[in-house]
């Protein structure tokens, strides 16, 4: 009798530490921003314009393995890629990456600088710091800087 | 007669054959690069007080294709520290976004924009700007901001 409650009670304890194991990788794997993601972002149109622009870009945000940091590329709606980097702690996710520049000067070209919360599926109400190539004398950053905002929605 | 359309010929190859030159010798970062960075006005610190100091910085930049990537190589800190970012160049310019390596979660983080231009093929010059991400409503960005110079020598290929 008493063999089998303890039969019992190690089955239960296995169930239920199979259960803690696979909720942990389930929260761990809603937060981590690794994987493939659709972002919109939106910025000012040049450092001198009040106009805003859209981006949407394909994130595929690489593992960090045992870095902080890990590697990006971001392929906006022309097919452009480039490299990016980012780094999370909790849900807190920043990300870096160099716009793509129009060979034509049509666009303004700038770096972007984004801090996000991973919710779940979703990255909502993010930040962005834009640094445009054009010298600023008067700007802290020595360059013209900008605030826009982006959203994220991971992609399957 | 001949000779005169001859010359004008030659002229109007030499023409079209400069701006080809010019593209062929296109500035690169790929490569490895140390670079040396000093504070602008005196300014250690920024407002809030945060800092990256000034080491020497070994950098690694790549490019495969339209994929550019850089690393820093912290050997100084430790054996795998290595933060991680990107790159462009338009013509005599460049820039690079990185991430800062921030192992206790608490402590100030940041990203890094470098911005320069090349001297020569072997040498750079340029700032970091650097947004932590400590938000100080002082900045137009909303962000803790601080800005240093460096100077970067290309590292000669098999020299430690």
């Amino acid at each position: 009798m008493r063999g089998r409650i303890h039969q019992l009670i190690r089955s239960a304890a296995a169930v239920m530490l199979l259960l803690l194991l696979v909720g942990i990788n389930v929260q761990a794997g809603g937060k981590n921003f690794e994987g493939r993601w659709l972002l919109t972002i939106t910025i000012p149109e040049s450092p001198t314009s009040n106009s805003k622009r859209t981006i949407t870009v394909t994130v595929e945000a690489s593992p960090r393995g045992d870095s902080l940091n890990g590697r990006l590329t971001a392929t906006d709606d022309n097919n452009r890629t480039v490299s990016g980097a980012w780094r999370q702690v909790g849900k807190q996710v920043s990300i870096t990456y160099e716009l793509p520049c129009a060979d034509d000067g049509s666009t303004a070209c700038g770096s972007l600088v984004m801090l996000g919360k991973v919710k779940g599926e979703f990255v909502k109400k993010g930040k962005v710091i834009v640094m445009w190539d054009t010298q600023s004398d008067t700007n802290p950053a020595l360059y013209d800087t900008a605030n826009g905002s982006f959203n994220g929605e991971r992609l399957p | 007669m001949k000779l005169k359309w001859a010359i004008l010929f030659t002229a109007f190859l030499l023409a079209i054959a400069a701006p080809q030159a010019g593209a062929q010798t296109e500035r690169t970062l790929a490569g490895e690069w140390i670079m040396v960075s000093s504070p602008i006005n005196g300014e250690n610190f920024s407002r809030l007080g945060n800092s990256l100091g000034f080491p020497d910085r070994d950098m690694v930049f790549t490019q495969e294709g339209g994929l550019r990537n850089g690393v820093v190589l912290r050997e100084d800190v430790g054996a795998n520290v290595r933060p991680l970012g990107s790159w462009r160049v338009m013509g005599n310019r460049f820039s690079a976004a990185f991430q800062l390596w921030c192992p206790v979660a608490d402590g100030a983080c940041g990203s890094v924009i470098m911005r320069g231009q090349f001297l020569s093929d072997t040498t750079v010059k340029g700032t970091m700007t650097v947004f932590f991400d400590q938000p100080d409503e002082g900045r137009p960005t909303g962000y803790d901001t601080w800005v240093f110079s460096f100077r970067g020598s290309r590292k000669a290929e098999g020299s430690n």
